[in-house]
């Protein structure tokens, strides 16, 4: 290549100058809405990144809500009545699901929705008309059931819960006759989950990445892989910074729900 | 029916019974099992160190393409291209052992001296290890391997080295509160008033007879999250490549074959990954059970 | 005069099982007693010596395993008459051996449920129970009128929320909370102790029980407002009249309201009579204990007399290892040679010296 074509590439793409400038005028950049292009696609960052999040964010709240769903049963009957007929098995159920590799999860998931349903996942967009919206199902069960969140999930809410069953407090309420769900729900269901489903989110987003890349589909985490292989700079600096704005929006709806539950809170 | 026996008419006030004896079956079962794990790892990265392994892993054998365990020599059997399962397996924990290894370390060494900087003097340190733990919680782990790794080498103790720092907070977090906890309790005033020399204080009372069983369960935590983050990022086709086998790769690798209905090469690995990262789990909880959950009243 | 018993207790036997040690801590270890109609009945004892563990056995609110292993209680009220530990025997199987229990088989899940099936209908309706420490034992996420119109609610006929809530205010204002308009709507946490432990009695009362609970009431409060919370307990006690156990460790709180006593120690009952006669230190027949006791505290007369404090000497009975014979033995400065034998080798039970008061010391018995 001649010499000027190369000086041209060269400035064209991110050169690394000193780091902390390049870091400096990026952070200057985007104070200003100013992502900078993707170095594959050419493309401004900002609107190709924001796109995607949505999905992430849809695959986030699906997978948490599905976790939630299978964990809460099982925390509270194993705080309430300890380890039983139907608490044991399921606790040692959560475990073994947990540590199963995720990626592995959605082969399996794959396979029976191929075989029972006839879909095609690998192949966003072309699906069997019947069945669609299994698709959309798909990788929220994965993510939800796999990647480690629901045996820690389970074992937070148990612990707090057991944390407040043994309170003085819900002593007086079952002496007088009270119902102690109701007394135990604020400190011991209603802010430990609020706390853990801050303290996952970034956990999922984590997980988010591999489940997005076994069912192709289309959010951050494929997008922050496809760029880590194209070494695209801009791109994944953004998603990082998106994530982290994700992760920070959740523990500031926490913080907000912690203070409007305890009347102790709004005074620290 | 629950059985609670008394085993002597007088009970001596002084001893407890030995640990073995007053933790529950459950637990002694979570940490004989995890400490299986933990050997047959330890043993695999040597022979693997030692490339002393039933087959050649690289060695492609045409004639023998996906074979069921147990079928002419190979314990495992073969995967798509006739290697040995067994012996790809064994290696695939180089792929992780050092690395997760350094990684723990990492987080240990440095997360005890700042937590114990936090905790004994406090202020500053305090305000600063928080500071710094909120901020890296902040991103996801895996993300910010992904930001290294486009803008430096992917190399995998980069990546451990990476994930160590980020797990400092956590344990710093973890002594620290322990600290106040202590000094809560008055005893570390005491033995400052006795003039114990602070090294003294810090590494017998503190961290050798308290805080050893948190950081045991924090190794055991910290290397089942190695090994999934290694897993993970060699599933994504970063770290290890082909053909050298790591046992994320060799999931994804089969994942063609697993669709087809040919579930073997895929799930030997996933089935390894199972369960190495339960044994680290189960030995961290049973451990954590024994030692550090509190009796109810 | 024989009035009725609203509370009988029999032979009640509650340990929990210590796993470090694989044994028994026999907290409450055999306790027989009897509370009547209008009485209120103070039990008095040092630390551990299960009285808090009683109370907490009849409201069946022991969680720790294997807690009740025997005994019986009568509760008798104007509608309930019933034994609060029905059944036991099929959830509860007990190994001696040498006189000694070696071996419980509980099934605890299952006798937590028959419990709460039975005591469901009893706890705050019929008995209630205030504790110690009473900013803690009210639920800091909600104001404490909110808390008494809920358990007016749940054990009075009154089910109309605005009808309960004047109640509440109504009960508020009999223990003598200041503006008690204003009090409703204050969470524990802003609220002095003294003034938490007012919410709690009203609390109790306002649900109109049959018999109360209170355990230890006046402790972890300051000594001024420890006899203002004294003098309400005896006003409330005099329109009242609520068969009450009064549980605590001071024994001047005990002997200012309390008709009658038991003195506990190491999980059993060493003495229990009318209490003008148990806790004047003039009294001729006395258990060495309650004799101890008494020089013990500091008194006008003490100071008067320019006498010293006697404290009791060793220590607290280890309720793990209980010695044969008397409990007491090793701490009592009484013993005679006639008794001593006895003393050492054999368990002294509670005997009548009188109509109404019960000595379990070998010093008394056969008198």
């Amino acid at each position: 290549m001649s010499e000027a074509a190369t000086k041209g590439a060269h400035e064209a793409l991110v050169v690394p100058q000193a780091w902390y400038s390049q870091y400096l005028s990026w952070l200057y950049n985007m104070l200003h809405g100013n992502f900078g292009t993707s170095t594959r696609s050419g493309l401004p960052v900002l609107r190709e990144v924001i796109l995607v999040t949505i999905n992430t964010i849809y695959l986030t709240i699906g997978s948490m809500f599905v976790t939630l769903l299978l964990a809460i049963p099982i925390a509270l009957l194993s705080a309430r009545r300890g380890m039983t007929l139907f608490t044991w098995p399921a606790t040692i159920f959560t475990y073994v699901v947990s540590a199963l590799p995720v990626f592995w999860l959605g082969y399996i998931v794959i396979y029976i929705s191929m075989h029972q349903f006839g879909l095609f996942p690998l192949a966003f967009g072309a699906m069997s008309k019947k069945f669609n919206w299994i698709y959309f199902l798909l990788p929220v069960f994965v993510l939800g059931i796999g990647n480690g969140t629901i045996s820690e999930v389970v074992r937070y809410l148990r612990d707090e819960m057991e944390r407040v069953f043994a309170e003085d407090y819900i002593r007086t309420a079952r002496a007088k006759g009270a119902s102690i769900w109701k007394h135990s729900f604020k400190e011991g269901f209603l802010i430990p989950i609020t706390e853990i489903i801050a303290s996952k989110i970034s956990f999922i987003l984590g997980g988010a990445i591999v489940v997005e890349q076994v069912f192709n589909w289309p959010g951050m985490g494929r997008m922050a892989w496809q760029a880590a292989q194209d070494r695209d700079y801009p791109l994944i600096m953004a998603i990082t910074l998106m994530a982290a704005i994700i992760v920070r929006l959740g523990s500031l709806i926490q913080r907000v729900v912690h203070i409007i539950v305890n009347p102790r809170a709004s005074q620290e | 029916m629950k059985r609670y026996p008394q085993y002597k008419i007088k009970v001596s006030s002084l001893s407890d019974v030995p640990f073995w004896k007053k933790a529950g079956a459950m637990n002694l079962l979570y940490v004989s099992y995890g400490i299986v794990i933990v050997i047959t790892v330890i043993v695999s990265y040597i022979l693997g160190a030692f490339e002393s392994l039933p087959f050649d892993p690289q060695e492609i054998n045409l004639g023998l393409m996906m074979t069921p365990p147990g079928s002419s020599g190979h314990i495992l059997g073969t995967d798509f291209m006739g290697r040995d399962i067994l012996s790809r397996l064994i290696i695939g924990i180089q792929a992780y052992f050092l690395p997760g290894l350094l990684s723990v370390a990492i987080a240990i060494i440095f997360g005890t001296w700042f937590g114990v900087l936090a905790g004994y003097w406090g202020r500053g340190f305090d305000t600063s290890i928080t500071y710094i733990n909120n901020l890296l919680n902040s991103f996801p782990r895996l993300v910010l391997i992904l930001l290294m790794v486009a803008a430096f080498k992917p190399d995998i103790y980069y990546i451990m080295v990476i994930i160590g720092i980020t797990n400092i907070p956590v344990v710093a977090s973890l002594i620290k509160g322990k600290i106040q906890f202590l000094k809560g309790k008055f005893f570390i005033e005491a033995a400052t008033a006795l003039g114990l020399k602070n090294r003294v204080i810090i590494f017998k009372h503190i961290l050798w007879h308290n805080c050893r069983s948190v950081l045991i369960i924090q190794a055991t935590l910290g290397m089942a999250e190695a090994i999934l983050m290694e897993t993970s990022l060699s599933y994504l086709g970063f770290g290890v490549q082909e053909p050298i086998p790591s046992w994320g790769n060799m999931v994804q690798a089969g994942a063609n074959y697993f669709m087809q209905g040919k579930f073997w090469p895929s799930t030997a690995p996933a089935l390894a990954i199972l369960f190495t990262i339960m044994g680290f789990h189960l030995l961290g909880d049973g451990l954590n059970n024994i030692f550090e959950r509190k009796q109810k009243i | 005069m024989s009035k009725e018993p609203v509370l009988e207790i029999e032979d009640l036997r509650t340990y929990f099982y210590s796993r470090s040690k694989q044994a028994f801590i026999r907290s409450v270890d055999g306790i027989s007693l009897e509370i009547e109609k209008g009485e209120m009945l103070g039990i008095v004892g040092e630390s551990g010596s299960g009285k808090s563990i009683t109370a907490m056995s009849i409201m069946g609110l022991v969680s720790a395993e294997p807690g009740i292993i025997t005994g019986k209680i009568g509760f008798k009220a104007e509608s309930v008459h019933k034994n609060l530990l029905p059944d036991l025997k099929n959830y509860v199987k007990v190994n001696m051996s040498s006189g000694k229990i070696m071996e419980v088989y509980k099934d605890d899940n299952g006798w937590k449920k028959n419990i709460d099936r039975i005591m469901h209908k009893i706890r705050g309706r019929e008995i209630s129970m205030i504790f110690q420490n009473p900013k803690i034992s009210m639920n800091p996420f909600i104001t404490i009128g909110k808390q008494i119109t809920e358990s007016i609610m749940l054990n009075t006929v009154i089910k109309n929320r605005r009808e309960a809530k004047e109640r509440a205010l109504y009960w508020l204002e009999r223990v003598k909370i200041d503006s008690p308009g204003l009090r409703y709507n204050n969470n524990p946490y802003g609220l002095s102790g003294g003034m938490c432990q007012r919410a709690m009695i009203a609390m109790a009362l306002s649900s109109e029980p049959a018999f109360l609970i209170a355990d230890e009431p006046t402790t972890g409060l300051d000594a001024t407002i420890q006899s203002k919370i004294v003098d309400l307990l005896a006003e409330l006690k005099s329109t009242i009249r609520v068969t009450t156990m009064l549980i605590s460790h001071d024994i001047n709180v005990i002997r200012e309201l309390s008709d009658k006593v038991a003195v506990m120690y190491g999980g059993i009952v060493l003495e229990h009579g009318p209490a003008r006669d148990v806790l004047s230190p003039d009294y001729g027949h006395k258990h060495p204990y309650t004799k101890a006791l008494l020089a013990s505290i500091p008194s006008e007369e003490h100071i008067r007399k320019k006498g010293y404090l006697q404290a009791i000497e060793g220590d607290v009975l280890d309720t793990i290892n209980i010695p044969a014979g008397c409990r007491f033995c090793d701490r009592c400065n009484m013993i005679t040679d006639k008794v001593r034998e006895m003393c050492k080798h054999a368990e002294p039970d509670l005997e009548n010296i009188s109509s109404e008061h019960k000595i379990r010391c070998w010093l008394y018995s056969g008198s």
